[in-house]
């Protein structure tokens, strides 16, 4: 590994200071002058191959010892009968814990709620960030957007318990809604929003909005807007422009928003347990409860979670090349 | 774009700055009631929860702590998961796909299982726990989220400005520091922030990796144990400020450092 | 070395055999090696006094190390993922889950000739059936919990407050919580049978059939219930809120409501309940036994300990005359009138691997109906 970008990033970064300033010797003047550094980039540049495995080494060591090992322990660990351990046992491989997922009903019903919640959570959390992105990247002034953007991001720095606990006292019996309402003469018995679908929505889209709303202001923010006036002067609507213009333009963005929205929420755990009622038991849930509650059940747990894991990014994937194929349609 | 969908965006917008900080304002009034608990009705205000954390040295080491932590974490997330983004990005080979599948991996994995599979693996290299250990998950952790981010912006980036700076005399290295990073300094800006959230807000594997010395969130979930106390609103208030100035400072020396260029 | 090492092989995973070799346990000793040591303890949030911990530490110079969990099951995957070198001596286990430990090999059996103070333990608590396993002593009793009924006194009138049947009645519809897989155990109870199964222990069909009614039950009573929950924080938040005004619930959490003057009450009803007791357990391969042992007696060393802990925990303590150093409204909140103790059980875990392998896909079945 020749080059670490970390120190020079910080230079790359800085606004401005990557296409001024190049008619004195800067910093990449002197370096590519180097005698060392060119014979080490003659020598690498010299054929792709040789670039290409330089470029890949790291993040195939990587992702193979720092995301695959973990995972290939815990895909080990759901083929045993047994773990933890007891004293003096070695653990037999076995299929049960495999089986037992396609055998009890109960376990698939939670399985597929939470595949339809977080899809359906998935499009609201689009449907309700989409104009939020789009008026900050395209209505508000280039300077105020950072600000504004990282104002939103404020609450997040509490934690999702913390935050949780506030969203209790907002909608529960004696919280400050029905405690304004009740003031205001509206209502003389509380409303009970807790632990319904609304309180659990209200909690959960507080988490995902933050990962829409990025690559979805990223994306918007780079359309340049020459071209929705270029289109407004061809004379089409506000609508038409949007739908023509500014939706494929943003489709990477969307796509990988609701794949964040869509990965993260098949993996709520807190929120759901704190907001949600007796009956929106996820299987996030049922797979934490193979390890806190029955505590050894680490087998069965495991198997769930390689399950979940699988369906998760089989979804997550075709939809991705779903959307890469709109993308490279209409653009070209 | 017509006056009333204008309008229309900008009310949209508003109701969901209310509707985020509206609990957050809950959070800090309830760091000021006379009581163990929080709730309504508020009989009796009072000052001390907030002297408490400020009296308590172990608050601000632990928030300092967490801080470290988010900072590596999200520099070793971001180098790695751009290295990862450019490698995948305009280039098709032999297990590109298995790489990308592999990279997102760390993000599909219900918490406690990543914690717990990172936890028997630290043990079978012999990585004690404590900060490197929680550094190490948190990276590993974040990597999808910066090459998801990355990658959208990467796949943008008009090919004629590289080529450009390559007729410009600029070798690979070169024009990736001075056309492609510059490029993706909004991409990165974000995914960075979204780094530090993460891991500023992760349990589970602090949990599991972390040694004697909690972090904010472990502080708070063990404190929870005994009731949602105004003591935590008060902490939670106190670290909101502390990031909020830090966040300022950050923002300050980085627009100080764009101008000394 | 080599030798330590090998003893400790017994409870290795085949995969992590080659871990233990790199990993060496010196690194838990050196950073303590000039002053008096340490103690590496794993305990809840207020159940160590502040002031017990200073004194022990100016006295006797070793460095007092906390990590506060917050549930037994993550207590329990920690430490087995730690294996074997784990980083704690003192750990906290509730009474009815020592099988668990002991069969996993995780806390080793307790030295009580070691513990000096070990008479100032009550001894319903220490000598205690639940207490005595393999005919060892396990932990040292600190706390003492009940599964009870709770109840908001502004609603919940006086002549209905000792007994089940208001949980589960059409008066309270959609105000009441509990947590499903503790309630179990008390419907069994409820229903007429033993919760803790040991009478079935030879009848597995009958068990089977018990756990089946006991879940049929619940989920015929669903309608009814605002919330299944899991934590203390959790229920005493619906309680502040009046989300729910009658619920099932641990002694620990209401009795610090009840001490903060909130309009709450607890008994344990008329039909039964269940007991359990807090200990701390010194931990099998622990890297400072000697060390976990002074602690320990450190901490029975006077009554007042106890009533520190009652007054920061809400729970019993188990300390004899530790009430003495109580208020009068602590007092009232954490205790119970004799007729009612009467009707309190302890947990038993005998019978747990077969009670737990019908009664968790029981509570899956509940939670998904």
């Amino acid at each position: 590994m020749s080059t670490t970008p970390k120190p020079d990033a910080a230079d790359g970064i800085a606004p401005g200071g990557a296409t001024r300033g190049s008619d004195r010797p800067t910093f990449w003047g002197r370096l590519t002058h180097a005698g060392p550094y060119r014979a080490v980039t003659d020598f690498v540049f010299a054929s792709t191959r040789r670039q290409f495995i330089l470029l890949a080494a790291l993040p195939i060591v990587w992702v193979l010892f720092a995301h695959l090992g973990p995972i290939l322990q815990m895909i080990r660990v759901s083929f045993l009968d047994s773990y933890p351990p007891a004293v003096g046992y070695t653990p037999q491989f076995t299929l049960d814990n495999w089986a037992s997922f396609f055998k009890e009903s109960i376990f698939i019903k939670p399985f597929f709620r939470t595949l339809m919640f977080s899809l359906s959570l998935t499009f609201a959390t689009l449907v309700l960030i989409y104009p939020v992105a789009y008026f900050l990247a395209r209505h508000v002034k280039r300077d105020n957007q950072m600000l504004l953007l990282l104002m939103l991001l404020i609450p997040f720095w509490v934690g999702e318990i913390v935050r949780t606990y506030a969203i209790m006292i907002l909608l529960g019996n004696t919280g400050a809604v029905n405690l304004i309402l009740k003031t205001l003469g509206l209502i003389d018995r509380p409303i009970p929003f807790m632990f319904t679908g609304f309180s659990l929505s209200f909690g959960i889209v507080y988490l995902t909005s933050l990962y829409m709303l990025m690559p979805l202001y990223s994306a918007l923010e780079k359309i340049p807007p020459t071209y929705t006036e270029a289109a407004a002067d061809l004379g089409a609507g506000a609508w038409t422009r949007f739908r023509r213009v500014t939706l494929p333009l943003s489709l990477e963005g969307i796509s990988s928003g609701c794949t964040l929205v869509f990965l993260i929420s098949t993996g709520l755990y807190a929120t759901p347990i704190l907001l949600g009622g007796p009956s929106t038991t996820l299987f996030s849930q049922t797979i934490a409860g193979f390890f806190h509650v029955a505590g050894d059940k680490w087998p069965t747990g495991a198997a769930f979670s390689t399950i979940m894991l699988l369906t998760a990014l089989i979804l997550s994937g075709t939809f991705m090349k779903l959307i890469g194929s709109l993308t490279r349609g209409p653009q070209k | 774009m017509t006056r009333n969908t204008r309008i229309l965006m900008s009310i949209v917008y508003w109701a969901f700055v209310v509707y985020l900080f509206v609990p957050l304002l809950l959070m800090v009034l309830m760091g000021f009631k006379d009581s163990n608990f929080i709730g309504f009705p508020i009989k009796s205000w009072t000052l001390d929860w907030y002297i408490g954390v400020f009296k308590d040295s172990e608050v601000v080491s632990v928030f300092l702590y967490s801080t470290v932590i988010a900072v590596t974490s999200t520099l070793i997330s971001l180098t790695i998961g751009t290295w990862i983004s450019v490698l995948l990005a305009g280039r098709s080979f032999f297990g590109r796909i298995i790489i990308f599948g592999l990279t997102i991996l760390p993000a599909v994995i219900p918490g406690i299982i990543s914690a717990i599979s990172f936890r028997i693996f630290a043990n079978l290299l012999g990585i004690q726990t404590g900060m490197f250990a929680i550094i190490w998950a948190h990276a590993v952790h974040n990597v999808p989220f910066v090459v998801l981010v990355v990658m959208a912006r990467l796949a943008t980036l008009p090919k004629s400005h590289t080529e450009a700076a390559m007729d410009l005399g600029a070798d690979k290295i070169v024009s990736f520091f001075r056309v492609t990073l510059p490029y993706l300094k909004p991409a990165l800006i974000g995914a960075g922030v979204f780094c530090m959230l993460l891991s500023f807000d992760d349990f589970v594997r602090s949990f599991f990796l972390g040694g004697y010395k909690p972090t904010l969130p472990v502080l708070i979930f063990s404190k929870l144990r005994s009731g949602m106390s105004p003591e935590i609103n008060a902490i939670a208030t106190v670290v909101l400020v502390m990031t909020a100035v830090m966040g300022i400072w950050a923002e300050r020396s980085m627009r100080r450092m764009g101008k000394g260029t | 070395m080599t030798k330590l090492i090998q003893s400790r092989r017994r409870f290795l995973g085949t995969a992590m055999g080659a871990g233990a070799l790199l990993a060496s346990p010196a690194y838990l000793r050196s950073s303590a090696a000039q002053t008096g040591g340490v103690v590496n303890i794993w305990t809840y949030d207020e159940f160590i006094p502040d002031d017990v911990k200073k004194d022990f530490e100016k006295e006797t110079g070793i460095e007092v190390r906390i990590r506060l969990v917050d549930d037994q099951g993550k207590q329990f995957n920690l430490l087995v993922a730690e294996q074997p070198n784990p980083s704690v001596d003192i750990l906290t286990v509730a009474g009815h889950r020592f099988l668990q430990f002991i069969d996993s090999g995780l806390i080793a059996p307790m030295d009580t000739e070691r513990l000096a103070n070990w008479g100032a333990i009550n001894p319903v608590y220490s000598e205690s059936d639940w207490a005595t396993i393999n005919g060892e002593k396990w932990g040292v009793p600190i706390l003492s919990g009940a599964e009870i009924m709770a109840y908001n006194t502004d609603y919940v009138p006086e002549d209905r407050r000792n007994t089940w049947d208001t949980l589960f009645s059409e008066d309270y519809k959609q105000q009441t919580a509990y947590i499903p897989s503790d309630l179990m155990s008390i419907v069994m109870l409820y229903l007429g049978y033993d919760g803790n199964m040991i009478e079935y222990m030879d009848d597995p069909d009958e068990a089977a059939r018990i756990v089946a009614e006991a879940r049929d039950f619940l989920i015929e009573k669903k309608p009814l219930v605002r919330k299944y929950y899991d934590s203390g924080a959790e229920i005493q938040q619906m309680l502040v809120n009046q989300d729910v005004v009658l619920c099932h619930a641990w002694n620990g959490p209401i009795s610090k409501l009840i001490m903060d003057g909130l309009p709450m009450g607890m008994s344990i009803p008329k039909e039964g309940s269940y007991g359990f007791v807090y200990t701390l357990n010194v931990a099998n391969n622990a890297p400072n036994a000697d060390n976990a042992y002074k602690f320990l007696d450190a901490m029975m060393a006077s009554s007042e300990i106890g009533a520190a802990m009652t007054q920061s925990t809400g729970f019993i303590s188990t300390y004899k005359g530790s009430a003495e150093h109580l208020s009068d409204l602590e007092k009232a909140a954490a205790s119970f009138p004799e007729e009612q103790l009467e009707n309190l059980q302890f947990f038993r875990a005998e019978a747990n691997d077969m009670k737990y392998a019908l009664v968790d896909p029981a509570v899956e079945e509940i939670k998904a109906s």
